[in-house]
Order: C-alpha cells, then structure tokens, then sequence
C-alpha cells in the first residue's frame, strides 16, 4: 500500500552516521541471539508453525524436498485424464481442448468403441508438457470435465525430453467421476456391465453447468450470493 | 528449549576447549622451547641454559601452533561462519545439506567440500597475463597478512619454570619468559602498519597481471582505497600508542590491566573510544568486506581476482578472511584488554598457578577474537555498499579529521593529567555522548499508513 514517504536531507545525528550504525547492529543481534538460542518449529503442518515470539526462532525456511508447503486448491498442477468408474477416460475426443490450447501441446485421435456406435474416446490423448503453458484453457474448455489440473503436483523432472511428453496412458489417473446426465449413464453402455452401472448412477453428481454454480465454487463464496446482495442493496438505495 | 540449554552448553564447552587449547600451546612453547635448548647445547658441547635457543624453539612452536593453528583454522571456519551466521542473522537455516551420519554438523563439512572443489577446478587462465605477476600475486596477498599475525601477543609471559614438568629447568630470569606471541619487537605497531601497506601490491598486482580491464579496474580500486585508508588506520592508532606510552603490542595490553578509574581498567576502548572507531573502519575498508568492497563489485563483474581460478582464487579468498582474524586480532590486543580476562581477574589471579592463569587468559583472548570475527562478519549484513567517492569522502572529510582531533585531544588530556585519568573521564564521556544519540531517536513517527494516504499520494 503506498503512502507518503518523507523525503528529507539527514539530520545531524543521522549524518553522524555511528549513532544509525550501531542501532543497526542492535537489531541484527536480537534476529542473530534469537536465532541462535531458539530453535525451528518442525510441525508438519507448515501453516500452523509457530515463529517469532519466545521460545521460536524467526526460522522462514522450508527444507524444500522434505518440507513442501501447501498449494492453493485453485493450483494448476499436472494434468490428468479423468477416468470413469470403470476406469476408461470421460474424454469424447471432441478436440474443444486441442482447439483452444495457445501452446498447441495436446495431440487427439478419436476412436470408437467398436460395441458402441455413439460414443467416442481417444486412441490417442498426447501433451507435451514441456510446451505447455499451464494456463488451463483446456479444462475450462472441456464441456465434459475429462481434462483436470488437479493433481496438485508438477511435471516430475526427467534426463530426456522425450519423457516430457505424457500420454493417454500416464494421464488417466486420479479418482474417478460421474455426472447425472452423462450420456453413457442415461442411456446405458455395452461396455458397461448393468450392475457397475447401477453402482456408477448412483455416486453421480449433478454437472456444474456454469461457472458460478454453487457447485464449481469455494465453499462459502458465491458469486449468486454476492449478487443478490447487491441487487438487494441496490434496490434498498432506491427506495 | 533443548536447543536454549544446548547453545549454553556449546558456548561453556567452546570457553573451556579454548582455555585447554591455550594450555596446549603453552606446553608446546615452553618445551619446543627447552627442547631447542637441549639441541644447542648438544650442539655446542656446553649444557647450559641459552637464551636465544629457547626464544627460537618457543617462537617455532608459535609459529605452528598460533599461525597454523589459531589463524588458518578460525579464517577457514570463518568461510562457513559467514554462510551460518548470516543465515541466522536473516531468518534462515544456511548450508546444510552436507551431511555426516544424518547431521550438519553445523555445516562445517562444507569446509572440506570447498576444499575439494577448489583443488580440483579446471585451470583457466588469461591469454596474455604477466606470468610471474600474476603467479604472486594470490602469494603477495596471503603472505602479509600471515606475516601480521606474529605479533599478535595472545598470551601472557610465563617463566619457563612454570610450566608443567619443567619446574626444574632454568632459574626465573634465565631465559626468556614463554609467551603465545611469535616476536617481540620494539616496532610493534610500526610494524603491523608497514607489513599492512604491503598488502596492497598482492591485490593491486592481481588486477594488473590479468590482462582483463575489469581486472584491472578492481586492482586500481582496492589500491585507492587502501592507500587511502592507511592514513587513518595509523592515525586512529597515535592515540594509543600515547595514552600507553609504548609501541609494543605485549606492553599495551598489561598497562591496560592497570587500574585507572577506582576498579576499572584502563581498556583501550575506554581511553580511545573514537580511536576505536575509526580504526574499526578503516581496518575493515583494508579487509576490502561490504561495505567496502568495491575491489570486488559482484554485479559489476569487476573484482581483482576474477581471472583466478582454483585454489589461486582460493588464496585470494582466504587472504580476506586471514585478514579478519588478525583485524580481531588487533583490535582485541589495543582496545579490549588483550589476555585481560577483565571478569574476576583478581579472583584468577590469586587461586589459579600462573600456567593456568596465563591458560585462561590466552583463551579469553581467543574468546573476544571470536566476538570481534562476528561483528565484521555481521556489519556486512547491516550496510549496503558505498560508493566510490563516499568511500574517499568517508576517509578524507570524516575519519581523518576525527583521527587527528583524536591525536591531540589525547595528547592534551595526557599533558595535563600524566596519570591517565582525565584521559579516562573523557572517554567515559564520549561514549555515554555515543549511547545518548544511539538511544536518541529522532525520526517523527511515519505517517497512518492508511487508505486514505494513498488517495492524498496519488493527488485525489
């Protein structure tokens, strides 16, 4: 936050310049002393660690592999192919998200399951992660939530840039989901056996059509919410 | 809480390692020095007892034990101290990953890493480069401030009867009393400035030998500020070499155990309080550290060395942190009281036997050499750099003045009062006047920084 510095020439104790001098070695010996005598709190949990007061050292280091402090449920993490229940991929191999990525790092081939002539999937379901930009145009892009950034990890690091380039089979991983009104539910599959299907249409969950559905949000923010509170506000003010 | 008792423990232990390695070195001394003895008179079929053969053998084993030992030593842990304690001094762990059996070790097995790495470094040097200069140089730089070394007196001068199992050796009297101090010269301080003004060649020629101009402009650097500096570093010291009447290193500090006012003994820091100051920075600006380390701008790539590669550089390196050591070395001799335990001194006195006194005395020193290491380690936290003409501005417009100011107030104050007293009061005075401003703050307090200043900043 800016405020106003005052910019004026040293007075005389300050240009004496000692005075400042010694002030300064007071400070960095009380953080040095305090260091020193007082050790790190290692709790685990990184955002519950205590620091500064008595008894805890001013430590703000994280022991980086040992020690990772918590992403932001929004993070943007490795991508994952979402799977099903029955663990085949819920990409339909539309190409929405080869066709909005600006990096241009996804690679398709739709094929069709052969028992079924509706459905689509991918044969091939390519990203070359070393091209991607992490900006998530692709999930948000995906009408069937089949494409997701919620791993919460990064790229793992590798001696070859061919390992760098994920496919179909690397990608689909994670927990599985189901939406009410996903065609292969509703209607039924050949490939899906009736009494896993049974199992599937039960867990489903209702798809966030939007993006301001309570659903897709942080519990305890809603944009509807805000709104109506502000449409309730305005209207109090015209009366 | 553990860590609170450990750290007291380590720093009670380091005291008491410090008091025994003391005693060691005594013991080395004293029988190096009966040993030479021994040899002389073998040699020269007369047994007896030879003054010169027992100062050469206690000098030998001075050279071995307080140069090899005290100076190499505490200056290659210096270069893990500044990575650990500058880690502690902001908020940080510092290097510690090495590890031996699952510990840092307080990251002290860097030092063999470092080691490692610059014995083993590619060789890279400049086409073009004065090759016999540039060979010495790193040699030019070390060799001096080793050499600065020998007349630091670290401890006390004890009769060779003294020490254990030469009680019947020599007479007290007969030879020259044992000290932890390799020479002692008449010159004393004259010395130490003439052998610290030849430190600027090794520096000054390393930036000339590398055929590279940023080289070059880093040895032109350090050669300016050093020169510049030595001015005041010998002026700063004028003062005490009359308020103590001696040029002697060793004398210094026993007439600094006399009392002067009531209990209270006559430190160098309390007759000389400003003498302190600016022999504190000017030393410092000769140890060529930030803030005044313009001989080596890291972002302007410029820097003496930066044509040395390997354990040359190493060399270079190591120079300024030997440089520190004898700089707390110095300063611990000529203005903290030198082997001066200060704290129940009578007490050690009268109930310890003068091997042991000398033992803790020596190790008292060694002890504030530490506090001092650590306060040129830290003031480089504290400052940003200077520039170039602030560094000349600092030594010309503000630290020689006030050196010469200092000279003849001393030389005033001792003139009306030979017993040194007035000498005292002033001091006294001048550092309560210091205290008074550092407390003092007379910065206003700075403004609500609300939401409504930024409005004002932003002119709406």
């Amino acid at each position: 936050m800016p405020y106003q510095l005052e910019n004026r020439p040293p007075d005389l104790r300050e240009s004496m310049y000692f005075p400042e001098i010694i002030r300064g070695i007071g400070t960095i010996t009380k953080h040095f002393l305090k260091n020193l005598f007082f050790s790190r709190d290692a709790n685990p949990d990184i955002l519950a660690r205590k620091r500064g007061g008595f008894g805890h050292s001013d430590n703000v280091t994280l022991q980086y592999p040992e020690e990772r402090a918590p992403y932001a449920p929004a993070y943007r993490g490795l991508h994952r192919l979402v799977p099903r229940e029955d663990g085949k991929p819920r990409c339909v191999a539309c190409y929405m998200c080869a066709t909005i990525c600006p990096a241009q790092c996804i690679y398709i081939e739709a094929a069709e399951y052969p028992d079924d002539p509706v459905e689509k999937y991918p044969a091939k379901f390519v990203i070359d992660e070393l091209r991607c930009i992490v900006c998530g145009f692709c999930v948000e892009a995906c009408p069937k939530d089949a494409i997701r950034m919620d791993s919460g990890e990064h790229t793992p690091p590798s001696y070859e840039r061919s390992a760098q380039i994920w496919d179909e089979k690397r990608l689909l991983r994670g927990p599985p989901v189901s939406y009410q009104y996903d065609p292969w539910l509703r209607r039924g599959s050949p490939s899906i056996p009736p009494d896993k299907l049974e199992e599937m249409r039960a867990r489903a969950k209702p798809f966030p059509t939007v993006a301001t559905d309570e659903a897709s949000q942080t519990p305890g923010f809603s944009v509807r919410a805000l709104a109506a509170e502000a449409r309730d506000r305005a209207q109090a003010a015209r009366k | 809480m553990n860590r609170f008792f450990g750290m007291l423990l380590v720093i009670a232990a380091t005291l008491a390692g410090l008091v025994l390695l003391s005693a060691g070195f005594y013991l080395a001394a004293g029988w190096l020095g009966w040993g030479f003895n021994a040899l002389a008179g073998w040699i020269s079929g007369s047994p007896g007892v030879s003054r010169p053969a027992v100062y050469y053998g206690a000098s030998v084993a001075n050279v071995l034990t307080l140069l090899l030992v005290v100076l190499m030593i505490s200056a290659s842990l210096l270069t893990v101290a500044e990575r650990k304690w500058s880690a502690l001094i902001q908020n940080r762990i510092g290097a510690n990953r090495i590890k031996v059996f699952g510990s840092a070790l307080g990251g002290i097995p860097f030092l063999a890493a470092d080691a490692l790495k610059m014995l083993t470094k590619e060789r890279i040097e400049t086409t073009g480069r004065t090759r016999v200069l540039y060979e010495l140089a790193p040699m030019l730089a070390f060799a001096p401030v080793f050499a600065l070394f020998a007349i630091i007196p670290v401890g006390q001068g004890i009769e060779l009867n003294q020490i254990p199992g030469l009680a019947g050796a020599a007479a007290a009297g007969a030879v020259e009393q044992i000290a932890l101090q390799v020479s002692r010269t008449d010159t004393g301080l004259l010395y130490l400035f003439a052998i610290a003004s030849l430190q600027v060649y090794g520096t000054a020629l390393a930036g000339w030998a590398s055929n590279n101009k940023l080289a070059l402009l880093g040895g032109v650097r350090a050669s300016s500020q050093m020169i510049s500096y030595e001015v005041s570093l010998g002026l700063s010291l004028v003062g005490t070499m009359i308020a103590y009447r001696t040029l002697r290193l060793e004398e210094m500090v026993v007439a600094q155990g006399n009392p002067v006012l009531g209990p209270v003994p006559a430190l160098g820091l309390l007759l000389q309080p400003i003498g302190f100051l600016i022999f504190f920075a000017s030393a410092f600006a000769e140890t060529k550290r930030a803030p005044f380390d313009l001989p080596e701008g890291e972002s302007e790539i410029v820097g003496y060395f930066v044509e040395y590669s390997g354990m040359k550089f190493g060399l270079l390196f190591l120079a300024e942190f030997a440089e520190i050591v004898v700089l707390a070395g110095v300063i611990t001799a000529v203005f903290l009281g030198g082997w001066h335990p200060i704290l129940f001194e009578g007490w050690l006195r009268q109930n310890l036997t003068p091997f042991w006194f000398a033992a803790v005395g020596a190790g008292a020193f060694i002890a504030k050499m530490i506090v001092m290491m650590w306060l040129q380690l830290t003031i480089r936290w504290l400052l940003p750099r200077f520039r170039f003409d602030q560094i000349q501005k600092l030594c010309w417009k503000l630290l020689l003045p006030a050196a010469l100011v200092n000279v003849f107030v001393t030389g005033a104050a001792l003139l009306l009062d030979p017993s040194g007293q007035l000498l005292a009061w002033i001091g006294v005075l001048t550092i309560v006047v210091i205290a008074v401003l550092t407390a003092a703050v007379g910065r206003a307090p700075a403004p609500a920084a609300g939401h409504g200043a930024a409005h004002a900043a932003a002119g709406h």
